[in-house]
């Protein structure tokens, strides 16, 4: 990977992060909304290995506990597995194309969710349903479509390949 | 960065993965006492400028939502206003329909004229009193102002109002003095005198001058007597020299009508024509 290429990609992981606490009021109620932050660490793991990718996860889990300290350390447990899961399933199963990309950050949010709703034990009966069967498969597509949109614009620039597995 | 064999999970990639679960673990398993602090660190060092920005974005969002809330009072001031003129005319209408219903005493009902979007309208509308309300069909519908037209079908509360522009209106008129007597009915629907009324069969040897005042006969028992219908404007047409046809302006236009009074138990009422003089509202 070039340098400007990595600079590019960092940036771009930037720019996720600061959407995921402006722009996103915008796109929809908290429960529909893309998750920028699980995006930008689910493009992460694209082209870190299982190990970084993991320790992102919890990075990101941590801090994100901080904001709901009611379920504190379940965000981490969630994020390390999916990002952990997400970096070697690519690896092994998955082949580089915009769909594939796309079914992957639908798959991570999903499972994400189930993880932080399981772990964290607040959920429970008719809400986890509700919860996983209605609003977190909405936010998986959400989030998958600015995923896909996000790397059919700047993929080939931070070096995502795609269609060219 | 190539995707490859070295993707897969090495040792170190395990040990890593493991050690995040164990902490992640750790942290689910931290009492309130240390779990709170560390979340408070947290927010106040690494998430301190995401949730600045965060604040920033609500409070530009609420601005634009009172600048909007702002933007619609101050359209909605700008549309009382455009309407005043016409609030106060109402208003006015509405004070002498009052009157009128005074001076009538008993024997009518009043209703409000429930329009609809059509270009029909004025010829037939609907008013919101029916049987419940004592309305039956062929009674008078009045205005201020004068003759509005006939009750043609009546329902339970509302009935529908054939106006004076309906090609099928009729009604026996006369001149305010009683000297010459009518029929009258629309002038028609096309031409430049669109919404005039005329005065049918006026014997050709009684000559009926511009401004006369036209009032309903009686004839019939249809409509009480003295009831405004027009103003005559001038001759529309002479047959073979033996009667004339005279163009009145109506007493009332039916589309700036909105409240009217049913009379009922009208044919012995008697003559109207002192109610409608004291309302000053005749033509």
């Amino acid at each position: 990977m070039r340098r400007s290429d990595k600079y590019r990609f960092y940036v771009i992981l930037g720019v996720l992060v600061v959407l995921q606490f402006s722009a996103r009021r915008w796109l929809g109620g908290d429960r529909v909304a893309p998750d920028f932050l699980l995006l930008a660490l689910l493009i992460y793991t694209i082209r870190a290995r299982p190990g970084p990718s993991a320790g992102a996860g919890f990075v990101v889990g941590l801090v994100r506990d901080a904001l709901t300290p009611a379920s504190f350390g379940a965000g981490a447990l969630a994020h390390t597995l999916v990002a952990y899961l997400a970096s070697w399933s690519k690896a092994v199963f998955f082949a580089e194309n915009l769909f594939v990309n796309g079914c992957l950050f639908f798959a991570g949010t999903w499972c994400r969710n189930l993880a932080v709703a399981v772990a964290s034990g607040k959920l429970k009966g008719g809400m986890l349903g509700w919860e996983l069967l209605v609003w977190s498969p909405i936010q998986s597509l959400t989030t998958a479509v600015a995923g896909v949109l996000v790397l059919w614009l700047v993929g080939r620039r931070i070096a995502v390949r795609l269609s060219d597995a | 960065m190539a995707l490859g064999a070295d993707r897969y999970a090495s040792r170190a990639d395990t040990l890593v993965f493991v050690g995040c679960v164990l902490l992640s673990g750790a942290a689910m398993s931290l009492p309130g006492r240390l779990r709170d602090p560390l979340a408070r660190a947290l927010r106040d060092t690494v998430l301190a400028p995401f949730l600045s920005l965060q604040q920033q974005i609500e409070r530009l969002s609420a601005s634009l939502a009172r600048y909007d809330a702002v933007v619609a009072q101050r359209d909605s001031a700008s549309l009382v206003a455009t309407f005043l003129p016409e609030l106060r005319g109402e208003n006015a209408r509405l004070r002498s329909l009052l009157g009128l219903g005074t001076r009538l005493g008993t024997g009518y009902v009043p209703a409000e004229v429930l329009r609809e979007p059509e270009p029909t309208s004025p010829l037939t509308f609907i008013v919101s009193a029916g049987k419940k309300q004592g309305v039956k069909p062929l009674s008078a519908v009045v205005s201020p102002e004068g003759l509005v037209g006939i009750v043609s079908t009546v329902d339970q509360q509302t009935s529908l109002v054939v106006t004076w522009a309906h090609p099928e209106f009729r009604a026996s008129a006369m001149a305010a003095d009683g000297s010459v007597y009518g029929i009258v009915a629309p002038h028609g629907s096309e031409g430049p005198r669109v919404w005039l009324l005329e005065l049918e069969g006026v014997a050709y040897r009684q000559l009926v001058p511009n401004g006369t005042l036209i009032l309903t006969s009686g004839l019939g028992g249809v409509m009480p007597r003295g009831i405004p219908v027009g103003v005559v404007v001038g001759v529309a047409g002479e047959a073979e020299g033996w009667e004339r046809t005279y163009l009145l302006r109506p007493a009332v236009h039916p589309a700036a009508v909105t409240h009217v009074m049913i009379l009922s138990g009208t044919p012995s009422r008697g003559d109207l024509r002192s109610v409608f003089e004291s309302s000053g509202e005749a033509p």
